[in-house]
């Protein structure tokens, strides 16, 4: 066998690959399942976006902490978030991350790092200032992520954020994925400026642009980034270009995509694909190991859906329960 | 244009807005030349190239920024009365926002007997370039990270060098200049090329392309070797400088510090200084193909890397001289000087003439 040539070991690269494979396989089953009917409330899928989501996460542990967007799926799985617990909630089922209360856009498990999927466009970023400060004073190493599309990077919050980390030296992380479609908007058209990374220059702070779609790029960015500000090196931009294989949203018609380019892109920039391609071809894994991971994901996603439309919803009685909180 | 008699010479402008955004700016506080910026510098290159009698420029299209902000400029400068540009058009081609928009862009001019190709970028940019571009004059402006292959100078003179070169006032063995490069042969895959240096790295993955890890480099090629260059060029320059304009190159066997014979201090990334260990070194004459050292990793072109390779796999490296041309600046400047070209009668005689 090859020596391995990649900057993970054999173990991570197999959990690299069972992550993405994860939030694949929950991503295209909860888009059946929303055909359906027994899904409420929208779903925005991160199908296609796995590399960036799992490639920052892997440097992360459970003190860290992201702020989400309302396609949070991934970020979810990345950071470690019960995958059951995930779909109950989606289902709306008492037995969800957040009582069923929270829905799609609102899975949040404080426990995990995972401040929650947020329904506000950029509304992440100044919660992940928050978190990035509280590491700071506690002087234990821990950063806050903000994740933003390339629509609510026009935020005023998220610009306001930027400033705030840069003037407090912030270990506080900005990650625009951009998918190039703000909703249905072109980034062409919507975005003033022309590059993200001039955007945080315009802010003091540096940025850095990846393809998405390459897992070991984003890993390997991500992880000099969040060293950097792990040290006291201060807040960073990082722009994953990247691709959303489903619509905005479940049911979006898509009228705004050129003809053929989801089947452009799943065929050529799949990143799981381009992931399994390249460590296969180091002959460090070998294709039945994948695919072993990939029967055991098809199992637990569908024991989650089993499960979750199984489950109790919540009652009358859990109406006022975890909604307020007293100091 | 093939039935006009006399061709007016039309110069091609190719500015990649994707050069200089990558994980040095973290790592090194590497500049990132904003977008208004490149576009400014392409609307002071049209200008000069106006003013040397340039009427018709064609430029590459791309969806980052610098074709609005130059539309925007050329009018704004418009209806102020302060410039005067020449007529400019974009090719007729699909914009993916990668580096292959910079071949296809070199492509299409080389088939369109452009006169010379303005280039803004850094070296990756260049090198796309001229993976294409045949026997087309270039002139290079540095707008990337590293930079070794494009000269630093105010890109007003760049244009109107370009513009001096192309109408024929600057005689062409003073005007142009011949470059070496570098052909990477894998398999028989199609060659890929190197405008300043090769470096072959233990990392077998093309990941965040830069390189700043000394421990995974193992050797490099260079074409030329300048001690005031910054990138993995410097290695080179600052163990034995070699000159663009004479023959040969430099190969150099690197090594970890803990185990090599001699360690230098090179600056590998913008302000960042790190301990290169060095095995050995030796001229490079062209010609002659290069086994790697290493059997597997990865293959970094002219600071990125690009390419893996594995021990499957037949890897070469050869340097070729008078592989290509570009507008030699300061000699057209210098001529320029020394033949009046920028001087015109003055209003006193002007009147004494036309009385």
């Amino acid at each position: 066998m090859s020596k391995n040539p990649f900057p993970l070991d054999k173990q991570g690269l197999l959990e690299a690959y069972r992550t993405m494979r994860t939030i694949r396989e929950f991503e295209e089953r909860v888009h059946n399942e929303f055909a359906k009917g027994d899904i409420p409330g929208f779903v925005h899928l991160y199908a296609g976006e796995e590399a960036s989501g799992t490639g920052i996460m892997m440097h992360l542990n459970d003190r860290d902490r992201i702020a989400s967007t309302h396609r949070g799926h991934g970020h979810c799985i990345a950071k470690g978030v019960d995958v059951k617990e995930m779909m109950g909630e989606i289902y709306g089922k008492a037995m969800g991350s957040c009582r069923g209360k929270g829905g799609s856009m609102h899975i949040a498990d404080l426990s995990k790092g995972m401040m929650g999927a947020n329904g506000i466009l950029g509304a992440g970023a100044p919660l992940a200032c928050g978190a990035a400060l509280a590491a700071k004073f506690r002087g234990d190493g821990g950063v806050g992520i903000s994740f933003v599309g390339d629509g609510a990077s026009n935020q005023g919050m998220f610009l306001e954020s930027l400033n705030l980390a840069a003037v407090w030296n912030l270990p506080a992380i900005f990650v625009v994925e951009n998918n190039g479609y703000a909703e249905s908007t072109s980034r062409e058209y919507a975005v003033a400026v022309d590059s993200y990374v001039d955007r945080a220059a315009g802010f003091g702070l540096p940025g850095v642009t990846v393809d998405g779609t390459d897992f070991f790029a984003v890993y390997e960015a991500a992880g000099e980034i969040i060293k950097r500000a792990r040290e006291g090196g201060g807040p960073a931009l990082l722009e994953c270009k990247m691709i959303r294989f489903f619509g905005h949203f479940e049911g979006d018609q898509q009228t705004y995509r050129g003809k053929g380019e989801v089947e452009h892109i799943r065929a050529n920039q799949d990143c799981i694909k381009l992931f399994a391609d390249k460590v296969l071809d180091a002959g460090v894994i070998k294709r039945p190991e994948l695919e072993a991971i990939d029967k055991e994901i098809v199992k637990l996603i569908d024991e989650a859906v089993i499960t979750a439309k199984a489950a109790p919803l919540p009652t009358a009685k859990d109406l006022m329960t975890d909604v307020y909180v007293t100091y | 244009m093939s039935e006009e008699p006399k061709l007016a010479p039309t110069v091609g402008i190719i500015a990649n807005p994707v050069s200089a955004r990558d994980i040095r700016r973290v790592i090194a506080n590497a500049t990132s030349l904003q977008i208004t910026d490149r576009a400014n510098i392409v609307l002071r290159v049209l200008a000069c190239l106006k003013a040397s009698g340039i009427e018709r420029v064609v430029m590459m299209p791309d969806n980052g920024g610098i074709r609005h902000h130059v539309r925007r400029g050329v009018e704004r400068s418009r209806n102020l009365g302060e410039h005067e540009f020449p007529d400019l058009s974009y090719l007729d081609m699909t914009v993916t926002g990668t580096v292959d928009d910079t071949v296809r862009a070199a492509d299409l001019m080389r088939q369109q007997g452009i006169a010379a190709i303005v280039v803004l970028g850094g070296d990756g940019t260049h090198r796309a370039v001229v993976s294409r571009s045949g026997d087309i004059p270039i002139a290079g402006i540095s707008t990337g990270t590293n930079n070794a292959f494009p000269e630093h100078r105010e890109p007003t003179i760049t244009g109107l060098a370009v513009g001096l070169a192309v109408t024929g006032r600057v005689p062409e063995a003073v005007a142009y200049a011949p470059n070496k490069k570098l052909v990477v042969r894998i398999n028989d895959q199609a060659a890929e090329i190197a405008l300043v240096d090769v470096a072959l790295v233990t990392e077998r993955v093309v990941g965040a392309r830069a390189l700043w890890k000394p421990e995974t480099f193992r050797e490099l090629f260079v074409t030329f070797a300048e001690p005031e260059v910054i990138g993995m060029s410097a290695i080179a320059g600052l163990l034995e400088p070699v000159k663009r304009s004479e023959p040969g190159g430099l190969h150099v066997l690197l090594a970890p510090t803990e185990e090599a014979a001699l360690t230098l201090n090179v600056p590998i990334a913008p302000g960042y200084m790190r301990p290169i260990g060095i095995a050995r070194w030796q001229r490079l004459s062209a010609g002659k193909a290069h086994g790697p050292q290493i059997t597997s990793g990865s293959i970094a072109l002219d600071g990125e890397r690009e390419l893996s390779f594995s021990e499957r796999d037949r890897v070469s490296v050869m340097l070729e001289e008078n592989a290509f041309r570009t507008v030699n600046v300061a000699a057209v400047m210098d001529y320029a000087a020394r033949h009046g070209l920028m001087r015109q009668a003055g209003q006193k005689e002007r009147k004494r003439q036309v009385s």
